[in-house]
Formats: structure tokens, C-alpha cells, sequence
């Protein structure tokens, strides 16, 4: 990943944080809310080499950080996103190019979501932080993870048609 | 894309987490620069939020209007036959009429707690990926907010002033997991904690070794040193299953909130409370029932109103012949 397209790939992911902020949150959604900064990030960082998905959950997990409703430590997202990013890039890598397998994109992504909230929690536990009700917390990651499924369809051909606009001449190649 | 070499990645994986851990430290240290850096972010996204607000607000609850359809539908038809046949019914007797007027004024004596409050719209939520339950609004310190002062809703407590800015602060509801709250039981005045449960049930445990808790008994907060960050008084919730379970130092139980945190659109913050501890008077009282009971006898009517604290305003009239 060149550092051009790690500058634009930020921006979009801050659009997308204040976007998720003000706009998606705001949705009571059955179940519990569902996170399309995370979903998008998700995607973006299944589309990457492992030096881009770590680069990409590395910012994306610092601009998380930011979030003023965050009670976690700041660089915990961070830090769990670097990490799933690198996990994320390494079984990518196995399964080939997500372009030409929509179901699996929208799965692996799905499943991205899972292992991200509870390595979230998992840290969390490692902290000392006060995580909540198991049920809760199991009801929160799988809700969110529904909705991803749900809405993933939608928005990952936008994530690869993202990705394809913002590739420079010399990574086309 | 360039293909990065493993090594490579392997080596920045190492360098970002090293770098993460670091940010984590210096947090977990109270060094001030992370914690600004989120109420700045918190400043910057307040207008927007407001912006977006006024937008979404109809979106937002949309869902859970749905949720309510059939709920709502159901009680506005039950309702409706009951004020049909209340009015049938009332028109028998305009004495009646009056004494279910004298008597809703005397039931409508609840008396209001005294504080002084700063509404404020709810302009954002807490994000899906963050696991607090949190809400922002749209007042902040120049509306004389501080933090840790207590939320409310019409119907009771909702949560605590978490942090504030200039223009919006952010309020964690007492749906959090991290949420505690010293209540009392109105009546028995036996004291417990409430925990926040991450919905709109929460787990009383109760301090008082002696005491007993029984369904439908309404907690109010305790109330805190100087009343930051809770005012005494305000209606929390109230009983909805008791923990049988033996063998434990004290009573549990299941409490459900008066305040729906899913549709909060305007909330109250109190910044100045009164001198005195209302006790039991911001109770939410159910509106008054009438019950009439009509019995005709050879002479002229004799008509008695009486009434129960039910919440659905309902008539029923019985009339039998007097025992000959």
C-alpha cells in the first residue's frame, strides 16, 4: 500500500467515523446498532496485503479511539484493530481474491466483525475493564454481526469499487 | 498494490502494536493529551450531530416504532372501548360526573420535586462498537453542565453527566454495565445498589441484611454527598422478579427502569437540586380509576364513587336489585 493511498483511505475512514458518529448511531436498530465503520474497514482491510490491512486497522483503530462515547483506553482499538488486520490479510491470502467470491467477501467480513468485538472484549478482560453481562456482550457482538451481514451485501462491491478508483498506476500493475 | 514482504509486515504488526501499547500506557497513566484528544473530537462532532439530528430523528426511531406498532395499536383500541363506555356510563349521572372530577383533582395532587433543571436534546447515541451505553447532548458548560451532575427523563433517572464541552456533553446512561446507583424502596426504606445491565433491566442488590424485597415495590435514588452525582429521590424503577435463590446474604432482584432509554429525545440535567429530600413524592402516580358502582333500589338511586390506582382509566357499573 502506497502512503498516498494509506492518506486517502484515512480520510475516508474519518468521513465514515463521523458519519457513524452522528448518523448510524442515531438508528435504534432492533437488537442492538450496527457498526458501518467497522464493516467498511473490514472490508477495506480483506482487499489488502498484510502490510495494507495492518497499515489500514492501525489508522482505523486510531480514529476508533477518538470516539468520545469510548470508555477503553485510548490505543485499544488501535491495537486490537493492528492485530485483526494482520490476522484478517493472513487468511485472505488463503482464500484468494474476494472480488470473484461475493459470498465469501460478505462472510469473511461477517466473521472479521465477531473476532474484532471479542478481541475487543478479550482485551478489555486484560485491562481490568468492566465489560458487562456475558449475555449482553454475546448479544451485542452478534447483533452487530447481523446487521453486517445484512447490510455487507450492500456495502462491500462500494468498498472494491473504492479500493480499484483509489490504486495507483504503479499498484496496478 | 505492493506486495510487502513478510518480514516487513511482520515488523510493522510488531512496531503498530509496541505503538498501541504505548498509547494504552500513557491513558491508563492519566497523561491529559488522549483524554483531551476525545473531547475535542467530542467538540468538533457536536454541531454535527445537532445538524444530523434534526435529519435522523425521525429515522431513529423508526424501528422501534414498528417494535410498538402492534403494542400501541392494541392499548389505543383497549382504550378507546373504555372511554366509549365510560361515557355511556357517565351520562347517567352528572353527580357522578362531578364527583369523578372532584375526584380526579384530589388524586392529581402529586407533588413535584423542585429542581432546577436544563433540558436538553438528545443529538447522538453511543456508537455500536464502543460497548458503553452512552447518549450526547446538546448542552454543555456554557449551560452551566459539570460533570457527574444527575439526567433525568419525565419519568425518572436516566444517567450521569460522563464528560462535558463547551456545547454538548455526554451522558452515560444507567443502562451501562459500568452504571451503579444507591436506591432506596419507597416505603420499607430499606437501601440497595442498582446495577446497570446493558438493558432496560437492571439487578437490585439490596445492603440490608433484614430486608425483603417484593415485586412491584418502586426504587428512588439514595441520593450522594453533595448531591453529585445523584440527587435523592428520583424514581428509578421498579420491581419486576425477585431472586429466590437461597443461601445468599441478601435479597436480588430484577428491576425494570421507568425511563425508555431507547426514546429519549429530550432529557433534563439538574443543576441545582432543593435543600430537602423530596422522600416518596416524585413517584409516578397511575392515574386514577373510577369505579362506580350503581344500586337501585325501590327509592331513589343510591350512586357510590370509589377509586383504585390502576393506570388504564376504565368504568365499570354494576347494577343489582336490592335484596327483596
Amino acid at each position: 500500500m502506497s502512503w498516498s493511498r494509506a492518506g486517502i483511505n484515512a480520510l475516508l475512514l474519518f468521513f465514515l467515523f463521523i458519519f457513524q458518529e452522528s448518523a448510524v448511531s442515531k438508528i435504534n436498530l432492533p437488537i442492538t446498532g450496527f457498526s458501518l465503520y467497522l464493516a467498511i474497514l473490514l472490508g477495506l482491510m480483506a482487499l489488502e496485503d498484510r502490510f495494507g490491512a495492518v497499515v489500514l486497522g492501525f489508522i482505523g483503530g486510531i480514529i476508533l479511539d477518538f470516539s468520545p462515547s469510548a470508555d477503553s483506553p485510548f490505543g485499544k482499538w488501535a491495537l486490537v484493530l493492528t492485530l485483526v488486520g494482520y490476522v484478517v490479510a493472513v487468511n485472505g491470502e488463503s482464500i484468494g481474491d474476494f472480488t470473484k467470491r461475493p459470498l465469501t467477501f460478505v462472510i469473511f467480513v461477517c466473521a472479521g466483525s465477531i473476532g474484532t468485538l471479542f478481541t475487543f472484549l478479550a482485551f478489555g478482560v486484560l485491562l481490568g475493564e468492566n465489560n458487562g453481562a456475558l449475555g449482553h456482550n454475546l448479544v451485542m457482538v452478534f447483533g452487530n454481526s447481523f446487521w453486517t451481514l445484512l447490510f455487507a451485501p450492500l456495502l462491500l462491491p462500494i468498498t472494491i469499487k473504492w479500493r480499484a478508483k483509489t490504486l495507483t498506476s504503479r499498484e496496478r500493475a | 498494490m505492493a506486495a510487502g514482504g513478510s518480514n516487513r509486515s511482520r515488523l510493522l504488526v510488531i512496531i503498530l502494536i509496541v505503538t498501541s501499547l504505548f498509547l494504552i500506557t500513557l491513558d491508563l497513566r492519566g497523561v491529559s493529551v488522549t483524554k483531551s484528544s476525545r473531547s475535542a473530537t467530542q467538540s468538533f462532532l457536536a454541531p454535527i450531530q445537532r445538524g444530523v439530528s434534526d435529519v435522523f430523528s425521525p429515522v431513529g426511531s423508526f424501528f422501534s416504532d414498528i417494535k410498538n406498532f402492534s403494542k400501541t395499536k392494541s392499548q389505543l383500541v383497549e382504550l378507546k372501548a373504555a372511554n366509549a363506555r365510560l361515557k355511556t356510563q357517565l351520562v347517567f349521572n352528572e353527580d357522578i360526573k362531578g364527583q369523578l372530577a372532584k375526584l380526579n383533582g384530589v388524586l392529581n395532587l402529586a407533588g413535584r420535586g423542585g429542581y432546577k433543571v436544563v433540558a436538553a436534546r438528545v443529538i447522538g447515541r453511543g456508537s455500536a462498537s464502543t460497548f458503553s451505553q452512552t447518549i450526547t447532548i446538546d448542552a454543555g458548560s456554557s449551560d452551566g453542565i459539570q460533570k457527574d451532575m444527575t439526567v433525568m427523563s419525565d419519568v425518572g433517572i436516566v444517567g450521569i453527566v460522563k464528560s462535558v464541552s463547551a456545547s454538548s456533553a455526554i451522558v452515560l446512561l444507567m443502562s451501562d454495565p459500568t452504571f451503579r446507583i444507591g436506591v432506596r424502596i419507597a416505603g420499607t426504606q430499606s437501601v440497595g445498589v442498582l446495577f446497570g445491565q446493558g438493558s432496560s433491566r437492571y439487578q437490585l442488590e439490596l445492603l440490608d441484611t433484614s430486608g425483603t424485597i417484593k415485586d412491584k415495590d418502586i426504587l428512588v435514588s439514595l441520593g450522594s454527598e453533595n448531591d453529585r452525582p445523584f440527587v435523592p429521590g428520583l424514581p428509578v424503577g421498579y420491581v419486576v422478579g425477585v431472586d429466590k435463590t437461597t443461601g445468599t446474604l441478601t435479597q436480588n432482584a430484577t428491576v425494570k427502569g421507568y425511563s425508555n432509554l431507547n426514546g429519549l429525545g429530550v432529557v433534563s440535567i439538574i443543576i441545582e437540586s432543593p435543600k430537602g429530600d423530596p422522600k416518596d413524592s416524585l413517584i409516578p402516580k397511575p392515574t386514577p380509576t373510577a369505579t362506580i358502582y350503581v344500586t337501585s333500589t325501590a327509592g331513589p338511586d343510591t350512586t357510590t364513587a370509589t377509586s383504585s390506582p390502576t393506570p388504564i382509566p376504565t368504568a365499570s357499573k354494576s347494577a343489582s336489585k336490592a335484596k327483596k
